[in-house]
């Protein structure tokens, strides 16, 4: 089994390294295939491991040392248990269909074969993100798809918006990544290790305020990679990347690795429900944030992004509240209707000539109809409508919420998923139904190629089925996380529930469609009251949180640093070297006028050192003699 | 009255300062030469004093030596200052600042 | 042979630097190529024949100089020595190898072999004597490069350069005749052997002046704040293979230093010390790292960088434990490899183009694609990222000092988010965009000669950071026996609870038994 592991580890990286070869010469289709068919070999390793795990075993190799130093011990050992099984599916199907997909997407592109390398060598990164067995392995993966997402939004590097949008998403995951590498440490200073069996025995052994902090510090590293308040800003910019990697990196794979995290160490957090709270509290704001700014926007990507960012609130609010299959579960279902969206997307896109408002749209669906179907069903499926993915998971979350007597964050939840429902049909609406108002600026759709509709259908599938997987994936995780069931304890309030929650969705669905489908529907040109309004522009302007952190932070720190160099480092600590060297070059200046070369005035500075000298020598002796007696 | 040893350190002290002053203030050579002299030879009177004094000869030893030394120090002297005055005319110390820092 | 190797090593290239003189002009390249190679071979040899399992000093060569006073040409290696040695030869050879400079060719090599002997001289020194007159002499072939091949302010920068490491310098040779008189009123002989010295235990005042004096001239060459302001001066005059050497080696002198006099001569002063130096290593970090990002010219960039780098070191260095040593020895070299790599880079531009500021680029990916690759690499090892050398480095250091106070590591910790703000803000400038100065539009990518230099160094950056065990290993048992005579030898009860006891452990020989 071991052979599949490696297989499943090390595919994407021979495939990257492979593209890489080819990263100078101009595009050539074989380097797409190749990397694919190194991406499909690795899923099919992933299966196989599946297979062996729902059988009741699981992997665990160590292949080398990595550091050793002292008592720290790190190798790079990989594990396949019943949780990273799971995320290793996730990640091989999506990233499957997503390079693909990318073959056709990136078709005209420069770069074709410099894209294949980025995203195969995600992919291996995260691939080590979550088979890894100790948490300095989860680190090296966490900070590998911090590169690779920052090569990927910078893809298209002439254009400074994506340059700057690389930098602030990778900056800001550094931030938490400080976080992360803080509670490593801790880690390892109070247990001695950082394989992961050792920690989780160890960790119950250890003062509650210190687990505290450990969980605190490893949340803020999953705060930054998972986008969450305050360190959200990231996502929505990121959306500057190509769309395949906004699908696989920024909806279905990367953005989840904080919740991976989360699950992962959920041995910790048992210990730490107050931890757990916050985390759950942050996540319900997180959700309803999000999804409010998705009301107003009309840039089709980041509409998504903020609804990736609203559902992983979800996904928190789920481990924060200890229901950890419950958060997996969910991360499953969402990455794949998610990607399927994302995917969708750009599909418009590459037909709307990446126009990205959906007000210039409309009507699609006559010139698009298979993309109109696949974004429609992930819409429904991300709305959480029965029998679709999105009805198992999230339907479940709400659930946690309101058996564990959260009662404010499910009240939130329930609205923030009518919200996800009126948004995702508002944007499904605009793009492909009313008035064809794209004539207007005399585009052309055309229907994405025939094989990329193909690599799609399994997400369309798995987005469609995947609740039925429920009881077998329950199952399989509860081997390793805390097997509890949430059950509504009366019948009928399971049902009035339910059934609620689905008319509040569906009503939300329609009133979308009414207030969007129609043919009255114009692009907005600021004008109109609504679009005046204090609340629309705080939610336009996302809050201003962007404004502020650029004020507050940036141009501070650009402005201190100028400080530092031409006011401090030039002017004050060089300034202090210069003047003591001067100083004592004046000296030498000032006093070299004593050797004029004239004898009679050299022979007065004799005698002048010659009295100083039998002064001193006398006020010597005389002290010495005085001190002496 | 008894001529003791202060009255010879008091003399040579009084030669000595006669000899400083005239090594600082004289800007001939020539007369630096003579100021030098009576420095020397204050430290002589000393020398001497002391030595017969404390009756030990190696003090007026010095001061032979001193003598010697002053004599050809005075022969040396006096020669490079007939070859400065054949090349510049002048024995004025002013002038003499080639070694000026 | 191999037991005089050392001496080899040392003398090796100043023989050949002296022959140098009789070679013709146009073939002193592959004279300086070959010479330089051999030298690097003796030195992997070295490493071959190196024993990692054992902890003390190796090769020992032993000579009297000056047997009154108990000074002696004394030679030897370990682990923290070992691949700083290497280290040198190896930029020796990369920086002659790759040399694109064309004025007086001759001369340069010359200096350069010369400068080689002197570095290697330092890290194998084991008198105070003869480390000290390496350490000094390296000044002279560096004051000559800067002062000869520099930039329109050369003779400043050099000057300062020269002046301000020697008053350092001098101050320290104040405290190691007072450490050997100590050594002589103790035990009634002389001795500047630093192993002898390794056996006293000094009473804790003097620890802390005799501390202070090493230290500045240890301070002044690392450089640490605020005695950092010659670098900037000097790394912008100087040539390109001048930085590199400058940024690449003679810095880890001070830094090497600090390990080999600094921590098991004084344990009671280096835990006393520990929060003042940890303070000023902070602020070098943070300090820095802001500067970096204020300039306008990319070599001041990657030379403040250096400065913020060095900053981890110290505090790796002063977290007194194995992980923090033993990570700050491993940053020693990383940083040496990554900031030569990056000064290499930035020569590659500057001979293209004749500047270094960024405003006059931009857009550079698309016209030299390959360079903005290798330079990339070589950033985000700058960075910290993991799998590249400069990471294992950086987190044993920050890792290890976290044992020692909590608050001061989560503030050192913003290395890694500074780090990444100017790297990839310069980065940007450079790389990124349109190509909007026509001058640019026609640069050629790097050619043979330069990849002949950056091609090993990406792929130790990469290897080291994937597989750090064979360096890692013989520099983790070496630092183990200095910890465990620093324990040892510590009187203060605090010092005895900061620095750890790992006598209990097995197969760790301290230094006294290897003697």
């Amino acid at each position: 089994m071991e052979l599949y592991l490696y297989i499943a580890l090390f595919a994407p990286l021979v495939g990257s390294l492979y593209a890489s070869l080819f990263s100078r010469s101009p595009k050539s289709q074989h380097v797409g295939i190749v990397a694919s068919g190194l991406l499909f070999t690795s899923f099919v390793s992933s299966a196989i491991l599946l297979s062996y795990v729902m059988g009741g075993h699981t992997v665990h190799t160590e292949m080398m040392t990595w550091i050793a130093a002292g008592d720290l011990y790190i190798p790079f050992g990989f594990v396949v248990d019943q949780v990273s099984v799971v995320m290793m599916m996730v990640v091989t199907i999506v990233s499957t269909v997503v390079h693909v997909y990318s073959i056709g997407y990136m078709d005209h592109d420069k770069g074709f074969n410099r894209f294949f390398a980025w995203l195969s060598a995600f992919v291996f990164s995260m691939m080590v993100l979550v088979m890894s067995d100790n948490f300095a392995g989860l680190f090296i993966g966490w900070e590998g798809v911090g590169l690779c997402s920052w090569g990927l939004i910078g893809f298209w590097y002439h254009k400074e918006s994506a340059t700057w949008a690389a930098n602030e998403a990778f900056i800001m995951n550094r931030i938490a990544d400080l976080g992360m590498l803080i509670g490593i440490f801790l880690i390892y200073w109070n247990t001695g290790s950082l394989q992961y069996d050792v920690v989780f025995a160890e960790v119950g052994n250890l003062q509650i305020v210190v687990v505290t902090w450990i969980g605190i510090f490893l949340f803020i590293g999953a705060m930054g990679k998972s986008a969450q308040f305050p360190l959200h800003t990231w996502l929505a910019d990121a959306m500057e990347g190509p769309t395949p990697v906004s699908a696989l990196i920024h909806a279905a794979t990367m953005v989840t690795a904080g919740v991976y995290l989360v699950v992962r160490a959920n041995p910790i957090y048992d210990l730490i429900p107050n931890v757990g709270i916050f985390i759950a509290s942050l996540g319900a704001f997180v959700a309803l944030f999000a999804a409010s700014m998705a009301l107003v926007n009309r840039d089709m990507k980041r509409i998504i992004a903020y609804s990736t960012l609203s559902q992983l609130g979800y996904m928190f609010v789920a481990a924060g509240l200890g229901a950890y299959w419950v958060a997996l579960f969910h991360l499953m279902a969402h990455a794949f209707f998610k990607a399927l969206l994302f995917l969708g997307a750009g599909n418009v896109m590459h037909a709307m000539h990446d126009e990205l408002d959906p007000f210039k749209m409309g009507g699609l669906r006559k010139v698009m109809k298979g993309t109109f179907i696949m974004m429609t069903l992930a819409s429904v499926a991300l709305a959480g409508i029965y029998p679709f993915a999105g009805f198992f998971s999230k339907d479940l979350i709400l659930e946690v919420g309101f058996v564990e007597h959260h009662y404010v964050i499910y009240t939130v939840l329930l609205v923030t998923a009518g919200l996800t429902a009126f948004y995702s049909f508002r944007l499904v609406a605009l793009i492909f139904h009313g008035e064809e108002r794209y004539k207007l600026f005399g585009i052309h759709p055309h229907e994405a190629y025939k094989f990329m509709l193909v690599a799609m259908s399994p997400l369309l599938v798995l987005a469609m089925i995947a609740g039925a997987f429920k009881m077998t994936y329950f199952q399989l995780v509860m081997n390793l996380l805390p097997a509890t069931q949430y059950h509504i304890h009366s019948q009928t309030t399971f049902w009035i529930m339910t059934i609620g929650t689905q008319l509040f969705v569906i009503a939300a669905i329609l009133f979308a469609y009414k207030k969007y489908a129609n043919s009255g529907v114009s692009v907005p040109d600021g004008t109109s009251k609504m679009e005046n309004s204090f609340v629309y522009k705080l939610l336009w302007n996302q809050y201003y949180i962007p404004k502020i952190y650029d004020e507050v932070f940036s141009k501070p720190y650009a402005e201190l640093s100028r400080i530092a160099w031409k006011q401090i480092d030039l002017k004050i600590v060089d300034a202090t070297v210069d003047a003591i060297a001067n100083g004592i070059y004046k000296t030498g200046e000032n006093t070299r006028h004593i050797q004029n070369g004239n004898l009679s005035s050299m022979l007065r500075w004799m005698v002048v050192g010659l009295v100083v000298l039998m002064t001193l020598a006398v006020a010597f002796s005389v002290g010495y003699n005085v001190v002496g007696a | 009255m008894e001529i003791t040893l202060t009255h010879y350190l008091v003399l040579s002290s009084i030669l000595f300062a006669i000899g400083l002053i005239g090594v600082m203030r004289r800007k001939n050579l020539l007369m630096l030469f003579f100021a030098t002299e009576i420095l020397l030879n204050a430290t002589n009177v000393a020398f001497a004093a002391i030595s017969h004094y404390i009756g030990d000869l190696s003090g007026q030893m010095f001061a032979f030596f001193i003598i010697a030394v002053a004599a050809s120090e005075v022969a040396i002297g006096l020669g490079l200052l007939i070859v400065w005055y054949k090349r510049t005319g002048k024995i004025d110390l002013d002038q003499m600042n080639s070694m000026r820092g | 042979m191999i037991d005089h190797i050392l001496t080899l090593l040392i003398f090796f290239p100043a023989l050949a630097a002296m022959l140098g003189f009789v070679v013709a002009n146009n073939s002193m390249r592959a004279y300086g190529i070959a010479v330089a190679f051999i030298e690097f071979a003796l030195s992997l040899w070295l490493w071959y024949a190196y024993d990692p399992m054992v902890s003390g000093m190796q090769f020992m060569e032993s000579a009297p100089l000056i047997a009154a006073f108990g000074i002696n040409y004394l030679l030897g290696v370990d682990g923290i020595s070992l691949f700083i040695i290497i280290l040198s030869t190896f930029f020796t050879l990369i920086g002659i190898a790759s040399l694109t400079e064309t004025r007086r060719i001759k001369n340069l090599i010359i200096t350069l072999l010369f400068l080689e002997m002197t570095m290697v001289g330092v890290f194998a020194a084991l008198d105070a004597i003869v480390f000290y007159v390496f350490w000094e002499l390296s000044l002279v072939p560096m004051l000559y490069i800067i002062g000869a091949w520099g930039g329109p302010l050369r003779i400043y920068a050099s000057v300062k350069f020269f002046l301000y490491t020697f008053t350092g310098s001098l101050i320290m040779l104040v405290g190691m005749l007072f450490m050997a008189y100590f050594y002589y009123q103790a035990t009634g002989q002389w001795s500047f052997s630093i192993l002898e010295w390794y056996r006293l235990i000094l009473p804790e005042n003097f620890q802390l002046w005799l501390f202070a004096a090493f230290f500045f001239g240890f301070a002044i060459k690392v450089p640490m704040f605020p005695f950092h302001t010659w670098l900037p001066y000097a790394h912008g005059q100087a040539p390109t293979i001048g930085s590199v050497i400058l940024a690449a080696i003679l810095l880890k002198m001070g830094t090497y230093a600090f390990v080999r006099f600094s921590l098991p001569l004084f344990p009671d002063a280096s835990v006393f010390f520990m929060f003042p130096i940890a303070i000023i290593a902070i602020i070098m970090i943070i300090y820095t790292a802001m500067v970096a990002y204020a300039q306008e010219d990319i070599k001041q960039v990657v030379a403040y960088s250096s400065v913020s780098h060095m900053g981890v070191i110290i505090l790796g260095t002063f977290a007194l434990n194995v992980e923090g040593v033993s990570g700050s020895v491993f940053l020693m070299l990383a940083h040496g490899v990554v900031s030569g790599a990056l000064f290499l880079l930035v020569g590659v531009i500057y001979d293209r183009r004749h500047t270094k500021l960024m405003s006059e680029f931009g857009g550079l990916a698309s016209v030299m694609p390959r360079y903005a690759t290798i330079f990339g690499i070589m950033m985000m090892a700058s960075v910290g990222l993991p799998l590249t050398i400069n990471f294992v480095g950086e987190f044993l250091s920050l890792l290890g000092f976290y044992k020692q106070s909590h608050m001061l590591t989560l503030t050192a910790g913003v290395a890694i988010i500074v780090g990444a703000i100017y790297m990839l803000a310069a980065y940007k400038k450079m790389f990124f965009g349109t190509v909007t100065n026509d001058a640019n539009r026609h640069l050629k990518d790097v050619n043979r000669t330069e990849l002949i230099g950056l091609i090993p160094l990406v792929i130790v950056a990469i290897w080291l950071g994937v597989y750090p065990k064979p360096v890692l290993e013989p520099i983790n048992n070496s630092v183990e026996s200095v910890i465990q005579l620093m324990h040892d030898k510590a009187q203060s009860a605090e010092a005895k609870a900061r620095i750890p006891d790992l006598s209990g452990k097995n197969g760790i020989t301290t230094m006294q038994e290897a003697h």
